[in-house]
């Protein structure tokens, strides 16, 4: 287990740029632990998976903060994980390569392993 | 540590995060550490008023020393010692 990893947190993101606020909140928060060196795994579901789709993220802005794709990109390379719901985005039609680099693919029980391994778990 | 003598704290390097939305400071704090030496000090401008309550969160989590801050001209100097 990596240093700092039994401090991970886990953050769930459900909603894609219908809220753009509700979008990039995750991202905020998961810089924000990066930054303070604890490791994250944002979980997109629901419409939340669109957030992941090249053409998507980058039109996202919610007022007071940075656009998503600045957030995303610096999640990224600050070496947060960012896991998306298969059958979330099969019943969207969005396809592996329609999504960002850097982005993992998961079911069920990738999402049940990351919450059994995080200390502690926010949803939005 | 007292206001005056804050005021004559030579940082080691200075980050101007005005203008940075949240996280944005608590992250260039992050970048910018590595290039102050150990002993040395760091100093983020920030006109976010809650950059001020977040760089001594982030600070003692990840091992370092926040020293306090100081009011600027429509923004805050705010000073951490690298500790490692």
């Amino acid at each position: 287990m990596a240093e700092n990893e039994s401090e991970k947190i886990v953050i769930f993101a459900t909603h894609g740029g219908e809220d753009p606020e509700k979008a990039t909140l995750p991202f905020v928060v998961g810089n924000a632990a990066l930054a303070m060196d604890v490791p994250v795994t944002v979980i997109l579901q629901s419409a939340g998976v669109t957030l992941m789709k090249k053409g998507c993220y980058e039109h996202v802005f919610a007022a007071g903060f940075d656009p998503l794709k600045k957030l995303v990109d610096s999640f990224l390379e600050l070496g947060g994980k960012i896991l998306v719901c298969i059958p979330c985005i099969e019943s969207r039609q969005i396809t592996q390569e329609m999504l960002l680099d850097g982005a993992e693919l998961g079911k069920a029980g990738s999402v049940v392993q990351e919450v059994l391994e995080a200390k502690a778990v926010l949803n939005y | 540590m007292t206001q005056v003598d804050l005021a004559n704290v030579q940082a080691a390097k200075i980050v101007d995060a005005r203008g940075s939305a949240c996280p944005g400071p608590l992250l260039e704090a992050k970048k910018a550490i590595g290039t102050v030496p150990v002993g040395g000090v760091l100093e983020i401008w920030s006109n976010d008023p809650g950059t001020k309550k977040d760089i001594p969160l982030w600070a003692k989590k990840v091992g370092h020393e926040y020293i306090g801050f100081l009011a600027g001209d429509g923004y805050e100097r705010i000073f951490v010692m690298r500790r490692k």
